[in-house]
């Protein structure tokens, strides 16, 4: 299709729906790219976080001007995205941001899309279509990393718990192979249960207590969590444990254990046990939700005719006991000085993830995150 | 209708009402769609939305045979997986050009083999449909995972431009032709014996065995039937994405039941067909095209997706006969009685009993039979579950120890199996009437989300949040009933809507990020002590005896189970049907929500989706426990007996460091193995 009837289509399509929903007027309109976000499930906080700062992004003011984003959800079915990011195609998509549901099973309607000229941007998950833009942590690196600091923690020994996110999900097979091949380059290492976690903090309480109905915490020395540090460690002081005996657990980068690492003492406004200065052993890792919103003012580069890159590694972002910082404001400024935890004041939920932080995007902070605020 | 002086046309229009409103709502949304777009359709539109739609409305025609026969099917989802993960695994990579017809077969035989695997326990062990197919799910899920890990593998191209390519080139795609062939094929059995046959077990599987059709040989065959349609779905679907992806079938399985109901079949049997099902699919594969072109806000998609499915269904039974009409007729007629005077409450008072013969009311001769002899069949039925408990219990104890004499152990099992105990009473009283609750997970989650927001770490609050909290429960449970009893929708279809409505809700009111947390009292509550155990096990003490009361010595209960053992019956007796309901699903809601409450205490916060994993659970521990899913039958012990075994089971899982394939196949074997003990002896 060659560019000026995309562009008759596109004034046309977005005339009539500015025409009929919003009251823009198509010259304004005109000028905008049309630009799809095609979620999975919204029913939980990493993809509400994420949706939050790919739309602060999106009414930043270097891209309100050039941005039109429409934002839709396919639910946990494959099946739906797959006729969703179609639909986007046939409603005149510029350029289609999407959380895939599966790396693999949207291969074709994608190469469909890119057949077209639809620049498609993939956030968190991968998609193993060559023309899709890739926007990702390298798993293995994520699970090896972690594993690693664990091992090195325990001195090469001890008994420890281990909890998966999603079985059947590549990140989690990625992640959890990636940490199994380094526990089992120490044999004094001896993993004695393991549960399913489902990247959830809830689902996590369960598991630990079933975990724990057999095994007591004083036979369990360390934990290997992807999500939960921040509730086995609640757990543990609910069982009597004092705030020094916590045993070190690798996994998510939620707030509330962020927030569990600092130092015992630090005044935190807000603060309440568990979701308080613990000085809990910890690393603490995340799959950064602030990835979608890269994936968007990528995806306006590539509209604008720059080189994009097809695959973009995210820097794992990496906190540990040693590194931890408190931020007062949470400002972008603020962040690339070094903080990485918030006031509970500010954020009132302990899951809520932190690792909101990107050198490439001074557009979003921690509002962007909470409310879908841009940065000034 | 059967009179001959009615035109046809007014016959054929009357018996396919469900497949032509369908069919109706269908081209109204097409159109939709076509007339905001920025174009015409075009045959490439055609052609997308054709292949788009093609793998439910596959899954969703097996499914319709099997509910016309009486059944219920939930592991059609897991066999989609199982297929595409096969194809993706075993084809060459080097092969481009890999048989269709070899590939096809493949895929629909093993379909076929795990709808054997399900029909030989469902018609021939005569065990009930729902957990023979829940279990099958599980042992499904385990196999395909075993297979293949994460997404992955290879489907050949040429598998893919078969079945997305077009039969006519410009005019018809070949995902309809696949569908339609399968829609034929079912045309000519329907106008066989073995059609027949299977409408006959579906309305009365007792008259159909009186007239010599062989009952358990044609479920057997129904069961086959599906799952070659489950198969078929799961090769188009290889075709469709040209590779394997083992999780990718399981989300299909709700939206298979929303389209067999929106298609006008009926669950329970007897009346619908696949046709108004693959209708039905392609109705809800086009509703995310509509919720595009009108830019239907995210947190908004879920409450116009529940929306859209009553307003079809209820599209679907618009006519003189339908419930609305009824009931309003009934309302009119009870409004002229009271101006005449005739209501029944309205006349004199005094016993107008009939005097039947005057042993009637005293005690037969002879001994009192015995407490196990009074009992017999509700032990039966509630036995096998604590026995299979035992064992489990006994096996923790030998392979990880410190199960039998550790407090810590019953103290955890008694906290982890409060949530569906719980659940139980709300799902098993709305199983025992023959319905189902599908809106429990986000009535758990909307409810702790509420109460979190409003206590936010305060005891005071408690006060109002928890009355307040159980007051809206007590409103959700009241749109159910009421969509149930008045608009006469089918509870899935009903309770499936309200659940999208409570998820709509519970995203709007948190704005995506549920904030604040439970209060120290009700943390404690749930993770603190008394003695050597927390204070909910007290808790569920006085809960269970309140629920064997209410069930077992109160009018309520009776009226309960009367419902369950005939409708019309229930009706006639004199029980007041809707009212009755109506409590039912009250009561159903007023436990998710405590469950959510407690929930939150236990995890110190609310979270988005905390409930989505206790819906398939809640059903299958009422089941286990020795209810028949057809309601009428069924004992609070017994399901507090699948509970306890469920929760037992997943301790001593999660104890070890089996790989979850492994587990998911070993809990639908337990499962399994659990109502092989219930079977029902008489044939």
């Amino acid at each position: 299709m060659n560019l000026a009837t995309r562009l008759k289509r596109f004034a046309l399509g977005t005339a009539l729906a500015a025409g009929l929903l919003s009251g823009v007027t198509a010259a304004d309109a005109a000028e905008k790219y049309k630009i799809f976000l095609s979620m999975s499930y919204i029913g939980n906080d990493w993809q509400a976080e994420a949706a939050n700062m790919i739309k602060a992004m999106a009414a930043h003011k270097s891209f309100a001007d050039k941005v039109d984003l429409q934002v839709q959800v396919a639910g946990p079915n494959a099946q739906r995205q797959i006729q969703q990011i179609n639909a986007m195609v046939q409603a005149g998509a510029d350029a289609i941001v999407i959380y895939p549901i599966s790396p693999t099973a949207l291969n074709q309607v994608i190469k469909n899309a890119c057949d077209k000229g639809v620049k498609i941007f993939a956030y968190d998950g991968d998609i193993s279509e060559p023309c899709a833009h890739n926007i990702s942590i390298d798993q293995e690196e994520a699970g090896r990393v972690t594993a690693e600091w664990l091992a090195k923690k325990l001195n090469g020994k001890g008994n420890i718990v281990v909890l998966t996110g999603v079985p059947g999900t590549s990140v989690d097979q990625l992640r959890t192979k990636a940490a199994k091949d380094v526990f089992a380059k120490y044999p004094d290492i001896k993993i004695v249960a393991e549960g399913v976690g489902m990247w959830s903090q809830a689902v996590t309480r369960t598991e630990l207590s079933k975990i724990t109905a057999t095994q007591s915490w004083d036979q369990i020395d360390g934990l290997w969590l992807q999500v939960g540090c921040y509730t086995a460690n609640a757990m543990q002081l609910e069982a009597g444990k004092k705030p020094e005996e916590l045993k070190p657990c690798a996994g998510e980068g939620s707030n509330g254990g962020r927030i569990q690492m600092l130092p015992i003492g630090t005044e935190v406004e807000g603060a309440a046990s568990p979701y308080a200065p613990l000085g809990a052993p910890r690393i603490s890792y995340a799959s950064p939700p602030y990835s979608g919103a890269l994936a968007l003012k990528l995806a306006v580069q590539a509209l604008e005719g720059k080189e994009v890159p097809m695959r973009v590694t995210l820097p794992l972002p990496i906190v540990t006991s040693e590194t931890i910082k408190l931020c007062n404001e949470g400002t972008w400024d603020e962040m690339k000085a070094g903080c990485n935890a918030f006031l509970p004041s500010l954020v009132s939920n302990p899951g809520w993830f932190a690792s909101i932080f990107s050198e490439e995007t001074p557009e979003i902070g921690l509002n962007a995150a909470l409310v879908g605020q841009p940065e000034p | 209708m059967n009179d001959a002086s009615v035109p046809w046309v007014r016959r054929a229009l009357a018996s396919n009402s469900g497949v032509l409103i369908a069919a109706l709502v269908f081209a109204v949304l097409l159109g939709t769609v076509a007339g905001i777009n920025t174009g015409p359709l075009t045959y490439f539109d055609i052609s997308f939305m054709s292949s788009g739609g093609a793998t439910s409305a596959l899954a969703a025609i097996g499914q319709t045979i099997v509910i016309l026969s009486g059944g219920f099917d939930l592991s059609a989802g897991a066999v989609i997986s199982l297929v595409n993960v096969f194809l993706a695994q075993s084809m060459d990579p080097a092969n481009m050009e890999a048989s269709v017809l070899l590939w096809s077969l493949a895929g629909i035989g093993i379909g076929m083999l795990c709808g054997a695997f399900n029909g030989i326990f469902i018609a021939f062990l005569r065990l009930q449909p729902i957990v023979v197919t829940l279990s099958t799910m599980f042992i499904i899920q385990g196999v395909t995972l075993l297979l293949m890990d994460k997404p992955g593998g290879f489907v050949s191209p040429s598998i893919g431009a078969f079945y997305m390519g077009d039969a006519i080139p410009g005019w018809i795609p070949m995902p309809l032709v696949v569908v339609g062939g399968v829609l034929l094929a079912w045309a000519w059995l329907k106008r066989t014996r073995l059609g027949t046959a299977i409408y006959a077990v579906g309305s009365d599987p007792d008259a159909a065995a009186a007239v010599g059709v062989r009952v358990p040989f044609v479920r057997f065959l129904v069961y086959v039937i599906a799952g070659g349609c489950y198969g078929l779905a799961g090769v188009f679907i290889s075709a469709q994405t040209g590779s394997g992806d083992p999780l990718v079938g399981n989300p299909l399985l709700l939206s298979m039941f929303a389209a067999v109901v929106v298609g006008g079949t009926r669950l329970g049997g007897g009346r619908g067909g696949p046709l108004g099902s693959a209708i039905g699919a392609y109705i809800l594969i086009i509703v995310v095209n509509i919720l595009l072109v009108l830019n239907v806000s995210a947190y908004y998609s879920t409450i116009a997706e529940g929306m859209i499915l009553i307003l079809a269904v209820l599209a679907g039974s618009l006519s003189r006969s339908s419930t609305l009409a009824r009931q309003l007729r009934i309302i009119g007629t009870r409004l002229s009685a009271r101006r005449a005077g005739t209501l029944v409450k309205q006349r004199a008072e005094g016993d107008t009993r009939l005097r039947l013969a005057a042993s009637a009311d005293q005690p037969a001769a002879g001994e009192r039979p015995g407490f196990f002899k009074r009992n017999a069949d509700v032990l039966r039925y509630t036995l096998p579950a604590y026995l299979c408990f035992v064992l489990v219990v006994a096996v923790t104890q030998l392979w990880l120890g410190g199960a039998l004499l550790n407090t810590g152990y019953w103290n955890s099992l008694v906290v982890l199996s409060s949530f569906l105990a719980i659940l139980a009473l709300g799902q098993g009283t709305v199983i025992l009437t023959g319905g189902l609750d599908l809106s429990v997970p986000w009535t758990i989650g909307l409810c702790g989300i509420l109460l979190a927001g409003m206590v936010k770490g305060s005891d005071a609050a408690l006060i109002y949040a928890l009355p307040a909290v159980l007051l809206l429960a007590c409103v959700i449970g009241l749109v159910n009933g009421l969509g149930i009893v008045f608009l006469g929708l089918s509870p899935i279809v009903m309770t499936l809507a309200t659940n999208g409505l409570l998820q709509g809700v519970a995203l709007l009111y948190s704005n995506g990020t549920p904030d604040g947390f439970s209060s120290p009292m009700l943390r404690w509550f749930m993770t603190g002590k008394i003695g050597p155990v927390a204070p909910v096990v007290l808790f569920m003490v006085l809960f269970v005896i309140a629920a064997v009361t209410l069930l077992g010595r109160t009018p309520f209960g009776r009226r309960v189970y009367g419902i369950g053992n005939g409708l019309r019956a229930a009706e006639l007796s004199g029980i007041p049907v809707g009212r009755t309901l109506i409590l039912v699903y009250v009561l159903s809601a007023v436990c998710s929500a405590l469950v959510g409450i407690l929930l939150t205490g236990f995890s110190g916060q609310a979270s988005l989706g905390m409930g989505d994993d206790y819906l398939l659970p809640s059903i299958a521990v009422v089941v286990v426990g020795g209810a028949l899913i057809t309601g009428g039958r069924g004992h609070y012990l017994g399901m507090l007996g699948g509970v306890l075994l469920l929760t037992a089971l997943q301790t001593f899982l999660a104890g070890t460091t089996l790989p979850y394939a492994t587990r998911a196949i070993l809990f639908g074997l337990v499962v399994l193995g659990a109502v092989i003990a219930l079977r029902d002896r008489k044939s």
